[in-house]
């Protein structure tokens, strides 16, 4: 091994990162390609979960059109579902989680201390947070009584018209911190000196920060809203738990929907071109969200 | 110039109140959940909620005597060290080669990785139960460690990335120039370096696979069941057996907590992939 490389000098300089790289690229390309491999072939026959193998039925990308063209699909209402609670996770968040990072951004005693505690509820199981939200939401639960003592009402959560707003709140609880964490590191970083020269100038506090802190922090925040969008976009644990997807398909979101479809309704074709199509809309969104940021970051 | 002094302090102390009572709120969920595992069936589903309360042991007992939590929290165990282990074994070599080589389509290459670390595991994972199936290794530990690599190698790229370009590759070259190997430089001078970057991969990474649920739950019956998915235990047609859950849920979240409040400091990094330094 030490003569290999040290005497990568005289051969190709692509050979050394070549053979370091290889184990982990083969790994997770194997792993990758493989899975690809048999998704597509699943999601291109007739085949009842449960059923061996061989009894499917090769339909080519018939799955693929029923999802998207037939009347009885509830792909399309599925997308809209995602859509709601995309925006109704990642907009609060981002608002409530800058508002407490500003309010963070300080010196106080023990600032560091709560930093700390606010990684709690990132990390903690989501199949517990889903039965934890579960039992809150419930008619005799905890937020029902904080509503009851305000509103003096109380709400049926587990109901088709609110389930998907009790989902949404439970998300906002456990990751609302995240947004608080990246963006007060953020604005521990920003220079002093523009602030200063602000001052000096006579700017107002709200003028300096929509004029400093926030353009200087949209790289940041553009970068915190992708990585979440990735994230709330295949959330699959904490619904399927909290509802399964229920009632009805108030909370059917993308992932759910691969499940139910799946295994609910044990199609194992049209399942499967779903999650082709959830594989590709999380890739491709992606992309077009990291082009769309590095243009801004040269904008600015 | 007093009065306003006095106002300002005012201010600040309003302001320390209030953040105080924001972190309170976010802790306050994850605590009550924490209190229920010790209050009886009756207390849990009082309504409205009961703050005090003799503190009861059934549900602890309960899990450890009858529903063998020991098992699942071992099968977590193993499969979270062996898959976090084999990631930072498989991952460092490719660290290094990302981190301090320059060659031809390599942030392509690198791009490469994090795509395929967006692909959500529920959307292959029935694909995985039929390749499990097919291969015989459906409800083994060994499956579930090895599919754990797909999101775990090029997780621990873009993490250790960062930390191995931190370090000064002036400090290699010196070594090399005494006449050390690269590896041998790699050994002695950026390893150790690199060292509390790795423990804090090695420690997020541990967590994602403990708390991991959808593909342990689909991909296991019970052999190799791990302790998120131990839920469905608790969700019996009778109702939730909300106690006995809540007492698994605590001493599941309990050592995740720990390990995340230990690596607190590069907590930021582990958020973002690398891409933003607490």
């Amino acid at each position: 091994m030490n003569g290999d490389i040290r005497s990568q000098r005289r051969r190709p300089t692509w050979l050394g990162p070549a053979i370091l790289i290889l184990p982990a690229f083969a790994v997770v390309f194997s792993i990758a390609a493989y899975s690809a491999f048999s998704l597509f072939q699943l999601s291109t026959v007739d085949l009842t979960f449960g059923e061996p193998f061989r009894l499917a039925e090769g339909v080519g990308l018939q799955n693929y059109q029923w999802l998207l063209t037939n009347e009885h699909s509830t792909f399309g209402a599925t997308v809209r579902i995602t859509i709601h609670y995309l925006l109704g996770t990642l907009i609060p968040e981002l608002l409530i989680g800058f508002a407490i990072a500003l309010l963070l951004n300080r010196k106080m005693r023990g600032n560091s201390l709560f930093t700390a505690l606010l990684i709690i509820p990132v990390v903690l199981m989501p199949s517990m947070v889903g039965l934890i939200g579960r039992l809150y939401f419930s008619y005799d639960g905890l937020i029902n009584f904080f509503f009851e003592s305000v509103t003096g009402v109380r709400h049926n959560w587990y109901g088709k018209d609110l389930a998907l707003v009790a989902v949404i709140l439970v998300d906002i609880w456990e990751w609302t911190p995240f947004f608080i964490l990246i963006l007060l590191a953020g604005l521990q970083t920003l220079p002093v000196e523009p602030f200063e020269a602000a001052r000096v100038d006579g700017a107002s506090r709200w003028q300096s920060f929509a004029h400093l802190t926030l353009p200087m922090m949209l790289p940041l925040i553009l970068t915190t809203l992708i990585l979440r969008f990735m994230d709330v976009l295949r959330l699959f644990d904490v619904i399927f738990v909290m509802f399964s997807g229920g009632p009805g398909t108030a909370t059917t979101t993308l992932p759910l929907y691969v499940y139910r479809t799946t295994l609910v309704q044990r199609d194992v074709g049209r399942g499967s071109a779903a999650s082709v199509m959830l594989i590709i809309i999380i890739v491709a969104l992606t992309v077009i969200l990291i082009k769309l940021r590095e243009r801004i970051k040269f904008e600015a | 110039m007093k009065v306003k002094n006095r106002g300002a302090l005012l201010g600040s102390r309003i302001l320390d109140l209030l953040t105080i009572a924001v972190v309170a709120a976010f802790l306050f969920p994850y605590l009550f959940m924490v209190s229920s595992a010790f209050k009886t069936r009756l207390e849990t589903f009082a309504y409205p909620p009961v703050w005090l309360f003799t503190p009861t042991f059934e549900h602890f007992e309960n899990i450890f005597d009858n529903m063998n939590i020991l098992f699942y929290m071992k099968n977590s165990t193993i499969i979270a060290v062996c898959s976090t282990l084999l990631t930072i074994l498989i991952a460092i070599p490719a660290t290094y080669s990302f981190a301090r080589y320059r060659f031809r389509y390599k942030e392509g290459v690198a791009y490469g990785f994090l795509f395929l670390q967006m692909v959500p595991g529920i959307s292959i994972v029935f694909a995985l139960f039929f390749i499990a199936r097919a291969l015989n290794l459906f409800d083994t530990h060994i499956f579930l460690i090895v599919v754990y690599l797909l999101w775990n190698i090029p997780y621990a790229i873009w993490m250790m990335r960062g930390f191995v370009e931190g370090i000064p590759v002036e400090l290699e070259e010196s070594a090399m120039v005494d006449g050390a190997s690269r590896f041998k430089a790699f050994r002695l001078i950026t390893l150790p370096l690199m060292a509390g970057g790795v423990a804090a991969t090695a420690i997020l990474i541990f967590i994602g696979v403990w708390n991991e649920f959808s593909l342990a739950f689909f991909l296991t019956s019970t052999n190799a069941r791990t302790m998120p998915t131990t839920i469905a235990f608790f969700m019996t047609h009778s109702g939730i057996k909300w106690g006995p859950m809540f007492a698994t849920a605590t001493i599941g979240t309990l050592p995740v907590v720990i390990f995340a409040l230990l690596v607190r400091r590069y907590f930021i990094s582990a958020l973002t992939f690398g891409a933003v330094k607490g």
